[in-house]
């Protein structure tokens, strides 16, 4: 049954992010931007419970569209470390689960040379446990959490068997935070490279969970995609809202420019942007939870696009202004494109299923990130 | 509860009518086109069909078909009538657009002879198409002078005894040439503004009242486009829509006009993108049998990437003319809603079409090949009821009024 209705718990869930989104994240923009996201906002955060509580990914959806509503660079900033213990729950058996997936967590994916298949970070067998040697970068939280998830190649095994994920806790020796990356937007977050120099894991933290290993890698980054889309959403609504107002109060020639058609029919594009972008995360939301990712991959190319395209007329409709750091539209154009690159891009998963459709199925073989690496 | 499945009944109906549109309609597409209409023969076929494809068009009190399967109600006890139609429109749209635009039965004008008629005015005009052969309704607002701006209309009314005298020039008028009955919007007195708004249902034959040219259009050249004319022509009072006290409050004939495109334009949005995924579907299907055999895909990752962009704005748009279906039964305000999703469909729609000429390359002219009538056809989905400009205003002076709504 097509029905866009939201229910009564959704609504009031929605209520709850929209107040803590308008409270603590949109006036403090620019100094979470500057400084990150300080341990006190970090606790608030925590008290609302919306972090690892469980809710189906329509109502998710909703959460990190009022959370990048506030702002972009702290939706992720105060997400990631849960999507992070998340992302460990979802690749350890039972008995791992209760006791490696919690606290913060980061995850370290991509590198900056990596083969064209599987990892350059190594992991070497040592004893009981694996020794990990290698450099990750764009993580997010890198070295300043709990615990790492890291992604090594198996040391004398290929193919899928030779991706191994191990949870590297917190002050394991060997286990250093590098550089923090600089970056063109989502600041607060704070995303680090990772060096690994011989990091002895445990057996025991190495993640082999249960069933097909790479289909539960795929569940995991079909979510950050989805996740991430629906950020783009609050992103495309705050841009749009933005330009929305500012254009009422500004006036020239006499009168608002708003009631020029060119920007009045800019704020109506804008509007169709953020809508259609939005129905197509719900849309994905309701498919990932039944287990078709499918639709995710297109919700995450189109919000990609549509932010973009929304951002930039918002910075455009402020003219002058819209480029000056006195106002934040300058900031959500940046972010945007950050945002896009803060989950597995969009454009090779496309192309992918482009080739299902086409009746040629091109192999994505192993992992890599030679290849439009991402943050995580 | 967020959902867009189709309900089994949804799935099944919509599956049927696609067969029908594959089987039936398609077949005749490009011989109508060319011929410029569509056999009376074939027509009369379809309209013995009618119950399986209409969403309830001709309420069922009147002796229509009624919703049929639209008429089912959600768990809240919502009709689903609007989003059945779409369901079922879109995959007509994908068969023929002209075969649906010239399906027997009130068209457009049904919905302010259903909205603003008496009792008596819908079992008289609804009652036409009980009768065998073929029947048609239509809505005559468009003239040579005024279109999208519906409120400078000048086909003039004037009371005279027990009729009105009706003046003026109609045109681009949807079956207007074989229609039983046209809706007729005219005015009193320009000055008077919406309060002089007066709808009439005009039939065929009455003194005055006759067919001009049909239009020679770029595309949907198979649907019958006519100009009317009116000249002193008489119409019993018994003929103005909703009777004289239903204009007594002002703005109702204004309102009458309007208040079809809130059903209507989301309808269009889909028929669109019925033709856009006929066109999407014809150059994917190109590309799969003509080139990928010769060179494996990542040779045409451009190509590749254009389809599936296409086919995600496919889906997008598509939501988008869900949403203000929804809206519609769940008796929601959805003006802005219906003007965003018409507004988005024609301009993704006509995207789509122009990528699938483009994508089959010198084949993709040849009229044998389907996309260059549908790159035709698409055009006038940003034009009719109400161009993509007019959109934006509708959708532009509602968001700078009201607060943002999500």
């Amino acid at each position: 049954m097509i029905s866009f209705g939201l229910e009564e718990d959704q609504q009031i869930i929605q209520e709850t992010v929209r107040k803590f989104a308008g409270e603590e994240l949109r006036p403090k923009m620019r100094e979470l931007e500057r400084s990150g996201v300080p341990d006190a906002l970090r606790r608030r955060f925590d008290e609302t419970g919306l972090g690892l509580e469980e809710v189906d990914l329509p109502t998710a959806v909703l959460v990190h569209e009022e959370l990048a509503f506030g702002d972009p660079g702290a939706a992720v900033a105060l997400s990631a470390p849960y999507d992070g213990a998340r992302a460990i729950a979802i690749l350890a058996d039972d008995s791992q689960k209760d006791r490696l997936a919690n606290g913060t967590v980061a995850v370290c994916w991509s590198e900056r040379k990596a083969p064209l298949e599987g990892f350059s970070t190594v992991a070497r067998r040592v004893g009981g446990g694996w020794a990990l040697t290698g450099r990750k970068a764009f993580v997010v939280g890198g070295g300043h959490v709990d615990r790492h998830l890291v992604f090594a190649q198996l040391e004398g095994a290929e193919g899928w068997d030779g991706i191994g994920a191990f949870v590297v806790d917190k002050g394991s020796p060997g286990l250093k935070a590098g550089e923090k990356h600089a970056l063109l937007g989502l600041e607060a977050v704070g995303a680090y490279e990772v060096h690994l120099e011989g990091c002895v894991v445990e057996d025991v933290n190495r993640l082999t969970g249960t069933g097909e290993f790479h289909e539960r890698v795929e569940r995991l980054f079909a979510r950050t995609m989805l996740v991430n889309a629906a950020r783009q959403v609050g992103l495309a609504r705050a841009a749009y809202e933005f330009a929305l107002q500012y254009t009422q109060e500004r006036k020239a020639f006499g009168k608002p420019v708003a009631h020029f058609q060119s920007i009045a029919f800019t704020l109506a594009d804008m509007a169709m942007d953020v809508e259609a972008a939005r129905w197509m995360v719900w849309r994905a939301a309701t498919q990932l939870d039944k287990g078709s990712w499918a639709s995710t991959v297109a919700a995450a190319a189109h919000a990609n696009e549509a932010a973009w395209r929304v951002a930039d007329n918002g910075v455009q409709l402020l003219g002058g202004a819209g480029y000056v750091r006195d106002y934040p539209v300058e900031k959500w154009l940046r972010d945007t494109k950050a945002l896009a690159l803060f989950a597995p891009p969009s454009e090779i998963a496309e192309l992918a299923l482009a080739g299902v459709e086409l009746g040629q199925p091109v192999s994505t073989g192993l992992p890599s990130s030679a290849i439009q690496p991402f943050f995580t | 509860m967020i959902d867009f499945e189709l309900t089994p009944q949804q799935a099944r109906v919509k599956e049927m009518i696609h067969q029908f549109a594959r089987h039936v309609v398609r077949p005749i597409s490009l011989q109508a086109d060319r011929e410029h209409r569509i056999p009376d023969e074939f027509l009369l076929k379809l309209s013995n069909m009618r119950a399986m494809m209409s969403a309830g068009e001709v309420p069922d009190e009147y002796g229509g078909e009624g919703g049929g399967a639209g008429e089912a109600k959600d768990n809240k006890g919502s009709s689903q009538k609007n989003r059945f139609a779409l369901i079922g429109g879109e995959e007509m749209a994908w068969g023929d657009i002209s075969v649906l635009m010239s399906l027997p039965g009130p068209g457009l004008g049904g919905p302010p002879v259903q909205f603003t008629g008496t009792a008596e005015q819908k079992e008289r005009f609804f009652g036409v198409f009980k009768q065998p052969g073929l029947h048609w309704g239509a809505y005559g607002l468009t003239e040579p002078g005024a279109g999208s701006d519906v409120a400078g209309i000048r086909t003039s009314c004037k009371k005279d005894g027990k009729h009105w005298i009706l003046n003026g020039r109609k045109c681009f008028i949807t079956n207007g040439g074989r229609a039983d009955w046209v809706v007729i919007f005219a005015t009193m007195d320009p000055a008077m503004g919406r309060a002089g708004h007066r709808a009439f249902v005009v039939e065929r034959g009455t003194p005055g009242f006759s067919c001009g040219k049909i239009e020679d259009k770029m595309g949907i050249r198979a649907s019958e486009t006519a100009e009317l004319v009116l000249e002193d022509c008489r119409v019993p009072e018994e003929n103005l829509l909703g009777g004289e006290a239903h204009y007594e409050r002002g703005k109702e004939g204004f309102m009458a006009a309007m208040k079809t495109f809130d059903s209507s334009r989301p309808m269009v949005g889909v028929l669109g993108l019925g033709i856009a995924r006929a066109a999407y579907e014809y150059a994917r299907d190109f590309v799969k049998e003509n080139y990928m055999l010769a060179r494996a895909l990542p040779r045409y990752t451009q190509l590749a990437q254009t389809l599936a962009g296409d086919k995600r704005l496919l889906d997008a748009a598509r939501l988008m003319c869900w949403r203000a279906a929804w809206m519609a039964d769940e008796g929601l305000p959805n003006a802005k809603e219906a003007s965003m999703a018409k507004a988005y469909a024609a301009r993704a729609a006509m995207k789509i079409c122009s990528d699938a000429v483009q994508i089959m390359g010198a084949h993709g002219l040849e009229q044998h090949q389907f996309v260059e009538k549908w790159y035709r056809d698409i055009k006038v989905f940003d034009i009719f009821e109400g161009t993509g400009q007019i959109q934006r205003i509708v959708i532009s002076k509602r968001i700078l009024r009201d607060p943002p709504n999500f």
